[in-house]
């Protein structure tokens, strides 16, 4: 994959140069005055990308955090509120409670898939190019290509009291354990995740599966000759091998379960209680709803600010092997 | 893998923090500065005096009508019928997503007619039009005062006084319906007059097997407020709710007959009296289990009587919640079907004119009674159909009749405040069904949000 | 490479487990607007009578028609103007690399996990000071914008992998930046830039958000927020919802299958760098 080239250190094209004469010295210097040129000439070329994005993005960013400290309802004039907005996010059990439930959200958007999409990517990764292989490969990224919308519909009705899941546990027997999955308290927000979980799983197993198709096949049998069983080698090959790829599939999921409000809007509106209300669905309510445009502002920034605090450590974490 | 690496990381956070301070010198100007500060006071033009029409040429009127409920459609197309140059463009969404999206519906999409939640933000903020040069015009202040008070709000923003700022479809009212087959089957062959009475069939139910109440409760939409409301009024009387509801100075709705509402409801869930799922069930998937035979009893309003004597035709009837004592004042929850006109539409008087028309004309009348199953507004001698005395729309009339005399009306508690419903009472009425609620502390946790609410 | 037969079948079975938990959602979508309109079908059961009709129904009542033109419109505005100036400006970035250019980068940079959620309020209120609320252009514009950290980023990343001798040669030869940027560079970008416009392809047919912030009226949405608007009316009527469903979804899915190879490839590549 091209990705391990873009990783390296900025191209050598001047480097190459260097290996020429030094009859290039002449044109040398006049592709500097070029560049001053091209100089003005990227900045036009930059100029519409970062119109539309500072338009649009910048300046919402920084409207956002400029209303988070008013008191607005949207319509009559706004009063200053200092801090006032942050203060009740954090003293709201309903607002603290998104935000936790956010969190636990990553346990079913990121660690399921990543975990799972280990195994299987190991599993399977000696026949990755069988037959059942590659069609797997179109089927399970079905649910990456639907919008999210859809598979929140198709799941609160697999979820349902007389869904095909509840379905499935009485004919083995497991009658006891079924229930309306999205409207129990102690089920709902795992019920959700779970949706979650099939949205990602396909995407995370996938993109395992090409970094460990990278994987030297001499390192594994190098350990087969030293009596490495296949659960050592997972962890003592695989595993560190595809690092980088853990690290992709993390940041990805890790942003769609902080952020998730799709699935959630549709399937459960973030009930019952408030025990599957997230920041994106919150920010909504206050917002448009509640009319409470100051503490949603207020919400929103902590949103951001939460994504990039749990993304940038990420990077890291990768990244730190490499040298 | 080419993410950003460790030189960008910092000047990323240096980013952030530069954005920030944009943010404080942007903070100057407060947002909505340049708003006007009052809309509500613009009524639309036409002649002073006389009745407003449709006139002759097209109008095409902006509807946005609730999903599910046949009366408004029904309404409508005969009203085309009659006014052929009147056409509707309709659009439709269930109850909680219109409450979600009324603010910003009537402002930037105003439609001419809407169906609304509870007015009094909406009108405090100018967002809805003030029909009292329509209830001038049309004399809909000489019908019953108390059709209208619901819809009227105040400068402060408290409802029964003041501007008209909706009106009803018909009036509609809230009592039990029960499955009279499986009523028989459990020994109930008249309407309980006592609660210990019904309490004794829900357990007969239970006994016998059935399913006692399927009642919606999922989603957005706690619909056990529907029996809890109804034990209020067993417990006590009316007006202290209503003086609540609309907002009157220091009403509270944490008293000690509603805590003991709220108790009996509480023993009703913890015997097993309500279907397992309520908690993910949504209304019309209740009214697909009663109507199929899964549950005997529902708490539900008149607006689906009609709906019911097609669907269960003879084998449903419908009861007024029985008081806690033999003979006690019975009360219901009874409110007009709100619709209203957004201060921005575009063809006010038509709109008010279809309204008047709704409570007027003989042939709407029927429709709304065999349609909507409810009283039409409108004058107290004004025409009313025939009905068949075996059909549970002869009953609920007759119900409407009998709260009318015992001055049992009473407004719906999740119409108190605008966002009280979907964020108070529901996720806590929800948390009670799992047992995470109690009875205090639910009407401690409701009081509180409406006092945080009506506050500001 | 030495497989034993048991890891063989191990894997086999897994992936088909997978495969069946993949495709059951789908399946039990299709069966259940099967049947009678208005019923609550108990799990994956076969209907008595196929009710076909829903699907006309669902058609009909969902607007489909006017759906698929509002969708197509949409993207029309977003993806060729977003590749167009992320192209220019990854470009720009990637190969003209103007003094300051790196500072530029890291305002995108900043966007690249920003939330919707985040920045919807003030948009809302912006795009009404605009007066474009309930159209299209309410989609499109911050559309564009919010793709530009990504579409910037990765077009940056292969302008700079483009060995820099191929345009140091085209300059020698007299090439202006047009012509350089033009001839060369974009012929030899294809893959990049296809793979980018299936991500803002598929990104803006599922935008929820904003088509359910922005656009109140179904017709000027996207599918997704289409589709969000028929639950809102027909999710009272299973049968019906999942007939609208399968409906809204089948565009996606066919364009999928023929493409899938192409598609596949984009949204690895697109999430190793996003």
């Amino acid at each position: 994959m091209s990705d391990q080239r873009l990783a390296r250190p900025r191209p050598g094209g001047r480097g190459a140069a260097q290996h020429d004469s030094s009859s290039l010295e002449g044109r040398r210097r006049a592709l500097r005055a070029r560049r001053l040129r091209r100089g003005w000439v990227a900045w036009a070329l930059l100029l519409p990308a970062a119109a539309f994005y500072g338009v649009f993005v910048i300046q919402s960013i920084v409207r956002t955090v400029q209303y988070s400290f008013y008191d607005w309802n949207g319509v009559t004039a706004a009063t200053w509120a200092g801090f006032g907005n942050y203060v009740e996010i954090v003293r709201d059990p309903e607002l603290g409670g998104s935000i936790v439930n956010a969190f636990e959200l990553i346990l079913f958007f990121s660690v399921i898939p990543v975990a799972l999409g280990l195994v299987t990517a190991a599993t399977i990764r000696k026949f990755a190019t069988s037959r059942l292989a590659l069609v797997s490969r179109t089927v399970l990224f079905l649910p990456q290509i639907i919008p999210l919308v859809a598979a929140g519909i198709m799941w609160s009705w697999l979820l349902s009291t007389d869904g095909l899941v509840n379905q499935v546990l009485r004919a083995v027997g497991l009658g006891a354990l079924a229930r309306p999955w999205l409207g129990d308290f102690d089920t709902a927000l795992p019920a959700v995740g779970v949706i979650g979980a099939w949205v990602l799983f396909g995407l995370c197993m996938l993109l395992l599966l090409a970094g460990m198709s990278k994987i030297d096949p001499s390192l594994y049998e190098a350990a087969r000759i030293d009596g490495a069983g296949v659960v050592r080698e997972f962890f003592s090959i695989t595993v560190p091998s595809v690092r980088q790829e853990i690290g992709v599939c993390v940041t990805v999921t890790v942003i769609a379960a902080l952020a998730s409000f799709d699935i959630v809007y549709i399937s459960t509106q973030g009930g019952p209680g408030n025990s599957t209300l997230v920041p994106g669905l919150e920010i909504y309510y206050l917002a448009f709803f509640e009319r409470e445009i100051g503490t949603a502002s207020a919400l929103a920034v902590a949103l951001m600010v939460l994504v990039l605090a749990v993304v940038l450590p990420l990077q890291r974490l990768t990244r730190s092997g490499d040298s | 893998m080419s993410r950003p690496g460790g030189w960008d990381r910092r000047r990323g956070i240096a980013a952030v923090l530069l954005v920030g301070g944009l943010a404080a010198v942007a903070a100057c100007s407060p947002p909505g500065a340049g708003a006007p500060t009052q809309g509500s006071s613009s009524t639309a033009g036409g002649t002073a005096g006389a009745a407003p029409t449709c006139g002759d040429e097209d109008v095409t009127l902006q509807a946005y009508i609730e999903t599910g409920f046949p009366l408004p459609k029904a309404l409508m197309d005969e009203f085309t019928k009659q006014h052929p140059n009147v056409t509707f463009d309709i659009r439709e969404d269930q109850f909680a997503v219109i409450t979600q999206n009324a603010p910003r519906v009537l402002v930037d999409d105003p439609p001419d007619l809407m169906r609304l939640p509870q007015v009094s933000e909406l009108a405090s903020d100018g967002l809805l039009l003030d029909l009292d040069r329509y209830a001038a015009a049309f004399g809909w202040d000489q019908w019953p005062a108390s059709q209208l008070e619901q819809m009227r709000v105040d400068e402060n923003g408290r409802r029964g006084d003041g501007p008209l700022y909706a009106m009803g479809l018909n009036s509609s009212m809230t009592g039990v319906f029960y499955n009279k087959e499986q009523a028989a089957q459990i020994g109930m062959t008249t309407p309980p007059t006592t609660l210990a009475e019904f309490d004794g069939y829900l357990q007969a139910a239970k006994d016998a097997g059935l399913v006692p109440v399927a009642q919606f409760n999922g989603g957005a939409t706690g619909g056990l407020a529907f029996p809890l409301q109804n034990l209020m009024t067993s417990y006590g009387a009316p007006t202290p709710i209503n003086d609540w509801i609309f907002q009157k100075e220091g009403a509270s709705i944490d008293t000690d007959t509603n805590l003991q509402a709220a108790q009996h409801l509480e023993k009703w869930i913890e015997a097993g009296y309500f279907a397992d799922d309520i908690n993910s069930m949504d209304y019309s998937m209740m009214m697909s289990r009663f109507i199929g035979g899964k549950s005997v009893f529902i708490f539900d309003g008149d607006w689906e009587s009609g709906n019911l004597d097609k669907q269960m035709a003879g084998n449903v009837g419908f009861f007024l919640m029985p008081p806690a004592t033999e003979g006690g004042a019975q009360a219901a929850m009874s409110a007009p079907l709100t619709y209203g006109v957004s201060a921005k539409a575009a063809n006010p008087d038509c709109a008010a004119f279809f309204l008047d028309w709704a409570a007027t004309n003989e042939q709407a009348r029927t429709i709304g009674v065999e349609v909507g199953g409810s009283r039409p507004m409108g004058p107290a001698d004004a025409f009313m159909p025939e009905v068949d005395a075996d059909t549970v729309t002869a009953q609920t009339l007759a119900a409407g009749a009998k709260i009318g005399e015992d001055n049992g009306a009473m407004d719906f508690i999740a119409n108190a405040t605008g966002a009280i419903y979907a964020k108070s009472w529901t996720p806590n009425l929800q948390k009670m069904v799992a047992g995470q609620q109690t009875p205090e502390g639910l009407l401690k946790a409701v009081q509180a949000d409406y006092e945080s609410e009506i506050g500001d | 490479m030495i497989v034993s037969a048991r890891e063989r079948w191990t894997g086999r079975v897994l992936l088909t487990v997978l495969m069946l938990v993949t495709v059951m959602p789908f399946v039990s979508l299709f069966v259940t607007a099967l049947h009678e309109p208005g019923t609550y079908p108990a799990g994956l059961a076969w209907p008595e009578t196929l009710h076909w009709s829903n699907f006309v129904t669902a058609f009909q009542s969902a607007q489909m028609g006017k759906l698929l033109v509002s969708s197509v419109l949409i993207e029309l505005g977003v993806v060729p103007v977003a590749l167009l100036i992320g192209t220019l400006a990854g470009f720009a970035l990637g190969h003209l690399r103007p003094p300051g250019g790196r500072w530029v980068f890291i305002a995108f940079l900043l966007g690249l996990t920003l939330p919707y959620e985040g920045i919807i309020v003030p948009l809302y209120f912006q795009i009404r000071e605009m007066g474009l609320l309930n159209t299209r252009w309410a989609i499109i514009l911050p559309l564009i914008a919010l793709y530009m950290p990504f579409a910037v980023f990765w077009m940056r990343a292969h302008f700079i992998t483009m060995p820099d001798d191929v345009s140091e040669a085209a300059r020698i030869d007299g090439a202006s930046t047009w012509q350089l940027f033009w001839r060369i560079h974009l012929p030899l970008s294809m893959p990049a830039l296809s793979s980018l416009g299936i991500l803002m392809f598929l990104w803006t047919w599922n935008q929820f958000l904003l088509a359910v912030v922005l656009v109140d009226d179904p017709t000027q949405r996207t599918m997704a927020g289409a589709l969000g608007a028929f639950q809102g009316q027909w999710g009272t009527d299973i049968p019906l919802l999942c007939a609208g469903s399968l409906l809204i979804l089948t565009p996606t899915l066919v364009i999928f299958l023929l493409f899938q190879r192409r598609f596949v490839t984009a949204l690895l590549q697109g999430s190793v760098k996003g």
